[in-house]
């Protein structure tokens, strides 16, 4: 057993575990649940200090024939685009752990439910197989399903149906679409991800058009892609923090993630495809944007922000070069943190005061300075302030857009002034103004908290100030997916 | 030797830190601090004073080597700039002179500033600059010679504003940065020009060129330190900066006007001897300049009736008789009187508040009647040749009609095109809004009022976001979210009333009649 199915499988034994364990016993199972997670980062940490990050080629990899008359395989790998999404997905794991001791209902089915959705948001990055990957997508729907609609705020059923029902649709599409290739495979020699890469060029120009209009819908609705988001208000309202952390964290980089090799596999139809997806992307960049801006419910705020920042990621694969790729992977990382820390906190202040309206807060900086530092450290990466690990990515996207496109850029700054006018008006908002009698009792953050807050305040300024570990981390896969690309294009 | 040149401007600059991070950390405070900040800075100075005599007498053993390098400060493309000191010679003279007279003026504060507001602060600011006036003299290049230069002007700003409480102190100070400002104009200028000219800003590497250089180069780099020179040391057009300098405590006078800070002109021109020998108008510029201050101080000193005044105007009386021998090429009687007048001035300045003390019975000796009975003379003296007013009205006041003239334009066009930033503080402002309050009567929607912007590009935002959100709420929240699930669930019912209605046995009988019709 290698170590990325020991990685894979380290949550799956928590919830087997937890399983059996008598649902009285909470402490026990706050800590076994910890346990698995703790377990499962430094896993990925250890992983980390084994990848070869100049090699382009998979590592780690492990096969295992499923089912033969199918092609489907067991099979596990990474790469430069799955590393840091790893580590990202197991470190906000922790977080979310961190801040759901305030989780008082079922705490057995919660822990659970978070450790199944562990589970199946690393088979997604490790998969390297595209039946396994449609299986552990799948599985992520499950617990989020009853994370949302169990533990969830007043419009949970709403929130939780709509989420399935959206990501179900969209997944449809995926599936189609991967069928569609799977025609072409005259062989029958599988469902791997490179043999699916080989049947995807034989397909007539005009079907690998549709097909990544599938994959386009099936993977926008996760990321989600402008006219797709419907869900997402919603489902980050309504989900606890915890949740909203790992959902817009990991579960929107999963889209863009699965994007990112789907056009890898169909570069000619991207480059066909190239006007329409750049208009989506500045497109959901302004419209995200002035909906937050527009919010005076803070987690809604966040909310459209993240449509406006998984934007950047679009426009990033949209490029189809080399600098914009690595502003995409670079935004996955930036956002998974910014996003993450946004929720975390503005969750952990909705738990002190109970009200998500930004209108009821005043000089808050008087009765929680820690507080008040992370939340505006944060708030000014999403505005990508440079010394911030967001400006890193946005430079990125950025200057691959400008050579692919020029002055169409223009709208991209636009939808940075935009988030630098709702996160300036947060700031003063929350922290400063006059005194309010209500506002004046609130304890400041906890060790746990601080331990949760600091650790990704501590990313997104580190890696703002020396990025180039997180850009070396990707650049050989990028540079090679670049390379191919650019072959086919020829 | 040559490694303890960099001790020398550190060691303040660390007991500056000190005395700074200890106040805003609240460790130095009060009286009870005083002790403690007087230690830090005595022993940082005295320190400094200690190593610079060491190695002025290591440098008159021939010990040195003349220059330290110690290593890269900026390296971009052909840039190169280096952080290097001058372990010779005249420099070194100065800083032991310096750091001399330093030790003693701190020695002094320490008991005339006792009780004062500002005790750290002051100490802060004068560690500050002994640390930036030693780098000044000891720097090998023109960067870190500005980097002292700067730190100076700042010091002497921070002093004049001493009590920033009082108005005409602030002003004063202000307007005496701002009168530098026009000298460190002409240094950049200058260093620029060395660069271009004679690829080097090491001064010594630049003294060395000055030979190959034309005329006209080397006349256009001394006249751009020529005029740093004369701001610093306060010499026309620029002297009445100096007078209002005066509004800082004693010690601070004497150590900045008297006998520190106003020298840095005359050493830079001193520092800059062959390349001001290459260029005759330049020099014929500082014999002019100096001359004509010397007068200018001498008839407008007779005429002071306050002791720091009349020795701040002898002081710029002194520095013009330098630039004078420094024009007519006594270069070595310049740096001499230099050194004298640093010592001279600065026991005249600390002795300044007991003077009157020391002088009763003791009358001012009048001017003689000659002079006395010139008039417009007088007039002149009293007015100081209108040298402010005349900067006021030729400089001042046209760029403050410009400002205001733009700042019209600021707020009355661009503003209402871009918006202004609406105000955090969402506060009550009229009466209006009070009762408006007080009744529950908000008269807009709550959201329009929260999104809302100024200005043209405020307003077109806030249109474009309303008919997002119409979007959003009406195609993708309603019509995807909500209509599909009741579509969904009307469908639903039908096709239930539809499964019960073929259920039913009249509707089954008549299906199996209607299929057997069909077969047959």
């Amino acid at each position: 057993m290698g170590i990325l199915s020991l990685l894979l499988w380290t949550p799956a034994a928590g919830v087997l575990l937890l399983a059996f364990t008598p649902g009285q016993n909470t402490r026990i199972i706050r800590i076994l649940a910890n346990l698995f997670t703790t377990l499962a980062f430094l896993l990925s940490c250890w992983l980390l200090t084994l990848y070869d990050q100049h090699n382009a080629a998979l590592q780690f990899g492990e096969y295992f024939p499923l089912n033969p008359n199918l092609g489907s395989a067991y099979a596990l790998g990474i790469d430069g685009l799955s590393m840091p999404m790893l580590i990202l997905a197991t470190l906000l794991t922790s977080i979310a752990l961190l801040a759901s001791f305030t989780v008082s209902s079922s705490i057995k089915g919660y822990h659970i439910c978070i450790l199944l959705l562990e589970f199946g948001m690393l088979g997604v990055f490790l998969a390297q197989d595209w039946a396994l990957f449609y299986i552990f997508w799948e599985v992520t729907l499950i617990p989020l399903f009853f994370l949302i609609g169990r533990w969830g705020g007043k419009r949970r059923h709403t929130a939780s149906l709509n989420f399935v029902l959206y990501t179900m649709g969209g997944s449809v599409f995926m599936l189609v679409s991967l069928l569609a290739i799977s025609q072409y495979d005259l062989e029958h020699s599988g469902s791997l991800m490179t043999t699916m890469h080989q049947a995807a060029q034989d397909m007539p120009r005009y079907e690998q058009i549709l097909v990544l209009l599938g994959f386009l819908i099936g993977f926008g609705v996760k990321m989600p892609i402008f006219p797709l988001h419907g869900w997402l208000p919603l489902a980050h309202v309504e989900a606890p923090s915890p949740i909203s952390i790992l959902l817009s964290g990991i579960l929107l980089k999963m889209g863009a993630y699965g994007l990112i090799r789907a056009v890898t596999m169909l570069p000619e139809a991207a480059h066909i495809l190239q006007p329409f997806l750049v208009f989506l992307a500045l497109f959901g960049m302004l419209y995200g944007g002035l909906l937050a801006w527009r919010q005076s419910d803070l987690k809604a705020m966040v909310a459209y922000s993240s449509v406006s920042h998984m934007g950047i990621v679009l426009l990033g694969i949209a490029t189809l070069n080399e600098v914009g790729m690595t502003g995409a992977v670079l935004q996955m990382t930036a956002h998974g943190l910014i996003a993450a820390a946004m929720f975390l906190l503005v969750g952990l202040l909705y738990e002190r005061t109970h009200t998500r309206n930004i209108k009821d807060y005043s000089s808050l900086v008087q009765v929680m300075p820690r507080f008040t530092l992370f939340m505006t450290l944060t708030l000014l990466a999403a505005m990508g302030l440079p010394g911030s690990v967001g400006f890193i990515a946005e430079l990125h996207a950025l200057i691959g857009g400008f050579q692919q496109w020029g002055g169409l850029m223009i709208f991209f700054s636009i939808s940075i002034l935009i988030s630098a006018a709702y996160a300036m008006r947060t700031i003063g908002l929350l922290f400063t103004g006059p005194v309010k009698p209500q506002m004046q009792k609130i304890a400041d953050l906890n060790t746990p908290e601080i331990l949760a807050a600091g650790l990704l305040v501590a990313g997104i300024v580190l890696f703002g100030l020396l990025p180039a570990p997180l850009i070396d981390l990707s650049a050989a896969t990028i540079a090679q997916i670049n390379q191919q690309i650019s072959q086919r294009l020829l | 030797m040559d490694a303890l040149v960099v001790l020398i401007p550190l060691l303040p600059f660390i007991a500056a830190v000190l005395i700074g991070v200890g106040q805003i950390a609240q460790l130095l405070s009060g009286e009870a601090g005083e002790s403690t900040t007087a230690i830090i800075a005595t022993w940082a100075i005295s320190m400094s004073c200690l190593l610079a005599l060491a190695l002025l007498g290591a440098d008159l053993l021939g010990k040195n080597t003349g220059e330290l390098n110690t290593g890269q400060w900026l390296d971009s493309d052909n840039l190169h700039i280096s952080v290097n000191f001058i372990t010779t010679g005249f420099n070194v003279v100065l800083a032991a002179l310096f750091s001399l007279l330093l030790v003693i003026i701190l020695h002094f504060s320490i008991n005339y500033m006792h009780r004062e507001a500002g005790f750290h602060r002051f100490f802060f600011i004068l560690s500050l600059f002994a640390s930036g006036m030693l780098l000044l003299v000891l720097s090998g290049n023109a960067v870190g010679t500005f980097f002292g230069w700067e730190i100076a002007g700042l010091c002497s700003y921070l002093l004049i504003a001493y009590a920033y409480n009082r108005p005409i102190a602030a002003i004063n100070a202000t307007r005496v940065f701002v009168t530098n400002r026009i000298g460190d104009a002409g240094f950049i200028l200058g260093t620029g020009l060395s660069y271009a000219w004679a690829d080097s800003i090491v001064w010594n590497d630049l003294n060395a060129a000055s030979a190959q250089l034309s005329t006209s180069e080397a006349t256009g780099i001394a006249l751009c330190f020529a005029v740093a020179a004369f701001a610093k040391s306060a010499q026309l057009p620029f002297t009445p900066w100096l007078a209002r300098a005066l509004e800082g405590p004693t010690p601070s006078s004497a150590v900045f006007y008297g006998g520190v800070m106003v020298h840095a002109g005359v050493y830079l021109v001193c520092l800059l001897e062959p390349v001001f020998e290459q260029a005759p108008f330049a020099m014929a510029v500082l014999a002019i300049a100096g001359c004509a201050t010397a007068i200018y101080s001498f008839i407008v000193g007779l005429t002071q009736t306050d002791v720091k005044s009349s020795l701040i105007f002898s002081t710029s009386g002194q520095l013009g008789l330098m630039f004078l021998e420094c024009g007519l090429g006594f270069w070595e009687l310049a740096s001499w009187h230099l050194c004298a007048h640093a010592v001279v001035r600065g026991y005249l300045f600390l002795t300044a508040p007991s003077l009157m003390h020391n002088v009763q019975d003791n009358p001012v000796k009048l001017v003689t009647p000659a002079i006395a009975r010139l008039r417009w003379a007088y007039v002149a003296s009293v007015q100081r040749f209108w040298l402010d007013q005349i900067t006021d009205w030729t400089l001042v006041r046209p760029i403050r009609r410009l400002a205001h003239d733009l700042n019209y334009f600021d707020d009355h066009i661009i503003d209402r095109v871009m918006g202004a930033p609406a105000p955090a503080i969402h506060t009550i402002s009229s009466l209006a809004q009070l009762e408006e309050k007080i009744l529950g009567a908000r008269l807009d929607n709550e959201t329009d009022e929260f999104a809302h912007g100024s200005g043209l590009a405020g307003k077109l935002t806030e249109w474009f976001a309303a008919l997002m959100h119409w979007f959003e709420a009406r195609f993708v929240l309603r019509s995807i979210g909500k209509d599909t699930n009741r579509y969904g669930r009307k469908l639903g019912h039908a096709a239930n009333k539809f499964e019960q209605l073929i259920l039913r046995p009249r509707y089954l009988v008549l299906f199996v009649f209607i299929t057997l019709l069909v077969v047959f």
